[in-house]
């Protein structure tokens, strides 16, 4: 759920490093109607937005599991992210009603009577500056000293490093995973598409894997948090920008998005930024969900950047609990009849607006893409 | 001296007339949404029959009408929740919980035992008729279920169905859907009763445990036993789940009561607030104003409280008729030259009408056909045939689908392009409109708005949640005021001024509707108002578009219900007045967009040089299918079970369905009918199979990021992430 969707690897490194292997550790399932119906009825407390609404559910089925019961609900509240942006945006803050959701969610299985303690599970819900990485291990260590006797200072600080080195690796396999699919785009002249969203727009439950109807049309989809960010690439694209003076380098926001603050809104601006400067990227399809207050003010901008390049830009936004089968099936299909009619000119115009000896390689000869 | 609570509802009056704690006088009865009439009748009677005395007894009122009525009888106002708290802590100290389901709300109240007292949490909802008392008896109407009736059917023991719990209007549809697959009309009520509990405890508990003991009230909780049991179902189960400890002894039905008096708590606790407060307050005037009132000051206050009629001045419409009068054209009859020339067809197939209209080579628009649709997507087909025919096309050169039955159809009649219904109608709006940015489309039962950016369609809304805002409301009205649709608008433009309407759910509406009605206001006011509130009810309640500005300035009208002129000034008005500098025009040809945009893009495909796949007009008559309808041919991808049809079409070359449980051979091809949503599309898993192995290869052919994190990120590191594309 939420921030798990960038940082679950971290968390299978760290317990592994401190003995709890990724067999002890169970996730709660994906997020559904389902989950809710039976596992999160009457236990909302605020109003709030729809994937922090989720999260009792979550917590529900693991209260309910009658096989392999847990015995520690870990739940961290992520003050920052850790993000490729760092360093070069103000700051990479998690959103505060996602940080703040463990807490908020919590109340609503104690509020009459202790859920957690009837359940006999311990919950477990530290502070943790995943973007501030000196500051982690104290952190982690102080949150889990009682859950986890014997724990020491010297071992967390192992784990976390452990954390990060398992987190980088995967999201490095991933974005190299990115770029073969950018390779073979170029070296066919053939489009792919970009999903902008949070995180946990991946969760089927949150995101109704609407790109999954996309991809059977015959495109690869790429999501912004793993885009490949290779140095070649980077200056290829970004090059020009930074010769010119409007940015300082390639991870630089500053000219779309002044107010920096928060790690997933930043990779969301930096990836249409990144979408208007890579041809292949013919689509961008923007996922939100209801009543997001963070992407609320990214609508416009998002927008504009990846139109004025000339790329496809949809939108769904509000999505909550249900799939609208008649309606996404509608979208569905109007994407990829425009797509189908006009990626070719696209990727052929925003190729032509870019500098040359592109580094994902040649396409082969010279294709008419309409006939292609 | 007397005391009289008064409850006076969104559908009934209640009343309790009390003498030293001795209640002497009650009764309720519906009102019609005629409160004040009704309360007059009330006061009347027990002046007669329990002699209650002007200037001694006294009056407390409460419910969503008094607010209006109590000064005009000398009674105090009190809240309705305030109300029914009392008279609950006064007769129920053991109660924890408390539903009151009533005709247009529904509250629920939590009382928390803490220190000395209890604390009380309330909730209450009255914005959408989900969960209410006619969100039960609108359904139930349409099926046609006396009220007796309906208050002894059962919900124990009967199988369940999905209905929607959320809008009045769309639990009516789907109560519809069951019923024309078979379904028992027992078994829907009992959904309905499931539907109603289900969405109480949904939008009402907040995070409380409803626990013992519980107290149901309001008319629904008491006269429907369906009703009761739905709760006493669910509560035990939420009791049992959560471990909530019974007092030893008891059976948990007896820890669910519904008085006898269930109808008059808040009328119970009028009287018990009476007796507390200082004695001049509440003392009964009598029933001189309230009478004034009914005669003439609702009167007086309709035409103050009316807005500007929406028309405007004389100027203004003279103006408006002179920019938007003309706006539509009718196609005149093909010439003998055009019925010679190759023509380009474009169908568009609804899931009520099938529409075609013929274009020349260049692109002009030369006819236009439309056929009732009964059902079976091939009879349908044949049927718009037959009249493209019988307009004088002698032959169609190529031809685009659209619609609901698109995929149905193509291979069936041989379409060269299938175009999805978003794409046809901005095709359709860029053509006559090349700086579009905004289409919106009213049709008769839904609701569409396209955003356009760079010449596509970038976002979009279709109201299909909720039934708020759509033309078969003003044709409802308009027939129910026996006026012609082509003389809405004229009449409409006649109102000086008109009642403003609440934006929202349908069901609301219609009572709304009622309300006004009886202030004196005219079948052209109605109508007008009508009109005026659909843009309200298009753009924000059913397409959630707060900020008009930011979708464009050029706004396209399409779809039938914009035929209606007053409906078009009402946009105007409402566009204008979001976007100053908006550009609003009406599609020339507004019902048949869909259409010309299928056919304008297979002209487009047209000029490919490709032959057409079209089958010609006698093989399409002369088509041959068989249509099984039996076990095997219902649906079981949900309980609905809907009762589908297979028509399979003998098509040259179609590849048949061998591996299917009704087995076709080659040569024929399926066409599915009867199912009520997309997944009935598809056979059964068989096919499901099939279709996901062709999925699957997509899938691998072209790699999604998002699937690779699903598969891999909470698992730990294997050696590698898959092979490259």
């Amino acid at each position: 759920m939420l921030n798990l969707w960038s940082t679950h690897q971290f968390w299978i490194g760290f317990f592994d490093a401190l003995g709890i292997e990724a067999r002890r550790i169970e996730f709660s399932s994906d997020t559904s109607e389902d989950q809710a119906r039976t596992h999160a009825k009457g236990r909302g407390t605020v109003d709030c937005c729809y994937p922090v609404k989720c999260v009792s559910g979550h917590y529900g089925e693991l209260l309910a599991r009658s096989k392999r019961k847990i015995d520690i609900l870990f739940s961290p509240m992520i003050y920052s992210l850790p993000s490729f942006l760092n360093g070069h945006a103000i700051d990479s803050l998690s959103c505060p009603r996602v940080m703040a959701a463990p807490e908020n969610i919590k109340a609503g299985f104690i509020k009459e009577r202790d859920a957690f303690a009837e359940a006999g599970v311990r919950y477990v819900a530290p502070l943790v500056s995943l973007g501030d990485r000196p500051v982690v291990p104290k952190q982690l260590y102080a949150g889990l000293m009682e859950a986890i006797p014997g724990i020491t200072a010297e071992e967390t600080k192992r784990a976390v490093d452990a954390g990060y080195r398992a987190l980088e690796t995967y999201n490095a396999r991933l974005r190299a995973k990115g770029r073969e699919i950018l390779e073979w785009c170029a070296r066919e002249a053939r489009p792919c598409m970009l999903v902008l969203a949070r995180p946990y727009h991946m969760d089927p439950g949150i995101g109704h894997e609407i790109e999954v109807d996309l991809q059977a049309y015959g495109y690869p989809v790429l999501w912004s948090q793993y885009l490949p960010i290779d140095d070649d690439l980077l200056q290829w694209m970004f090059g020009p920008d930074i010769a010119a003076g409007h940015i300082r380098s390639p991870f630089d926001i500053h000219d779309v998005w002044p107010s920096s603050y928060s790690a997933n809104t930043n990779e969301i601006l930096w990836g249409a930024k990144y979408a208007a400067r890579m041809p292949w990227i013919a689509c961008v399809v923007r996922m939100s969900s209801y009543e997001c207050g963070m992407d609320q003010p990214t609508y416009s901008p998002v927008q504009a950047i990846v139109e004025r390049s000339g790329t496809l830009f949809f939108s769904f936004q509000d999505l909550d609990s249900t799939k609208p089968a008649g309606s996404v099936k509608i979208r569905v299909e109007t994407i990829a009849h425009y797509l189908q009619k006009h990626s070719a000119a696209i990727i052929q115009r925003k190729q032509a607006a870019s500098p040359a000896d592109c580094p994902l390689g040649e396409s082969v000869a010279h294709r008419s893409a309409t006939s292609g | 001296m007397k005391i009289v609570g008064l409850d006076v509802g969104s559908t009934t009056v209640k009343a309790l007339a009390d003498a030293g704690g001795t209640p002497v006088w009650q009764d309720y009865k519906r009102h019609n949404t005629k409160q004040a009439e009704m309360v007059l009748e009330f006061l009347e009677r027990m002046e007669v029959e329990c002699g209650l005395e002007p200037s001694s007894d006294r009056v407390f009122l409460t419910g969503s009408g008094a607010g209006l009525i109590a000064p005009l009888v000398g009674g105090k106002f009190i809240q309705e929740v305030v109300a029914v708290s009392a008279a609950v802590e006064k007769l129920h100290p053991e109660v924890n919980f408390v539903s009151e389901i009533g005709g247009e709300d529904m509250k629920t109240l939590f009382f928390t035992p803490s220190g000395d007292g209890k604390s009380k949490q309330v909730y209450m909802q009255s914005a959408c008729s989900g969960g209410t008392g006619t969100f039960i008896e609108k359904t139930a109407r349409k099926l046609q279920i006396p009220g007796e009736r309906l208050a002894s059917m059962a919900y124990t023991g009967l199988d369940l169905h999905k209905i929607s719990s959320k809008c009045g209007i769309f639990a009516e549809a789907d109560a519809n859907t069951l019923v024309k697959s078979g379904v028992p009309v027992e078994e829907i009520i009992a959904s309905l009763f499931e539907a109603v509990v289900y969405q109480n405890l949904a939008t009402l508990t907040k995070g409380n445990t409803p626990t013992p003991q519980v107290l149901l009230l309001g008319g629904p909780n008491l006269f429907f036993a369906g009703l009761q049991e739905a709760w006493r179902h669910h509560l035990q189960k939420l009791w049992t789940e959560r471990r909530i400890e019974l007092p030893p002894g008891v059976s948990p039905e007896s820890l669910i009561q519904v008085p006898a008096e269930a109808l008059y708590y808040a009328c119970i606790g009028c009287i018990e607030i009476g007796c507390g407060e200082a004695p001049g307050v509440g003392v009964y005037a009598g029933t001189g104003r309230l009478r004034w009132w009914i005669e003439e000051g609702q009167h007086e206050q309709k035409a103050r409280e009316g807005s500007k009629g929406l028309a405007g001045d004389p100027t203004e419409l003279e103006q408006f008729v002179k920019c938007y009068g003309e706006s539509r054209t009718s196609v005149t009859k093909p010439g003998p030259e055009q019925c010679r020339e190759a023509a380009t067809v474009g169908c568009d197939f609804g899931s009520t009408t099938a529409k075609a209209v013929v274009l020349s080579p260049t692109g002009e628009l030369i006819a236009s056909c439309y056929a009732q649709s009964n059902g079976n997507p091939i009879e349908d087909a044949k049927a718009i045939m037959r009249e493209i025919r019988g307009a004088g096309i002698e032959r169609i050169a190529a031809l685009g689908v659209t619609g609901y039955g698109k995929d149905l159809l193509k291979d069936i009649v041989g379409a060269d392009v299938a175009v999805v219904e978003t794409v046809a109608h901005a095709t359709a709006a860029l053509h006559y409109f090349a700086d579009a940015d905004v289409i919106c489309d009213v049709g008769g039962c839904d609701v569409k708005i396209m955003l356009l950016r760079q010449g596509t369609v970038a976002d979009f809304r279709l109201n299909s949640q909720c039934s708020s805002g759509n033309g078969a409301f003003l044709q409802g009205v308009a027939e129910r005021y026996q006026v012609p649709l082509d003389q809405y608008a004229e009449r409409a433009f006649q109102a000086r001024a008109v009642p403003t309407l609440a934006m929202g759910c349908g069901v609301f509406l219609q009572s709304d509707i009622v309300n006004q009605q009886r202030k004196g206001w005219s079948s052209e006011e109605i109508m007008a108002s009508l009109a005026a509130v659909l843009p309200l009810n298009v753009w924000v309640y059913a397409g959630q578009l707060q900020n008009l500005a930011a979708a464009g300035r050029k706004f396209v009208l399409q779809g039938g219900t914009h035929r209606n002129l007053a409906v078009v000034k009402a946009q105007v008005d409402f566009i204008r007045g979001k976007v100053p500098d908006a550009e609003i025009v009406v599609h020339p040809y507004s019902g048949e967009a869909g259409a010309i945009g299928a056919a304008l893009c297979v002209l487009d495909w047209a000029r490919e040089g490709a032959a057409s796949r079209f089958r010609g007009y006698d093989l399409i008559e002369s088509l041959e299918y068989v249509a099984t309808t039996n076990e095997h041919t219902t649906c079981h991808w949900c309980p609905v079970n809907c009762r589908r049809t297979f028509i399979d079409v003998r098509i040259p070359g179609a590849p048949g369905r061998s591996w299917s449980k009704l087995p076709v051979e080659a040569g024929w091809e399926r066409v599915i009918s009867g199912n009520s949503c997309p997944k009935g599309l598809l056979e059964d898993v068989n096919e499901m199979r099939v279709v996901k192995a062709k999925l699957e290869e997509a899938k691998n052919a072209y790699p999604n990021i998002a699937e690779l994190v699903r598969d891999s990120a909470f698992k730990r590191a294997k050696a590698d992430v898959q092979s490259p594309v």
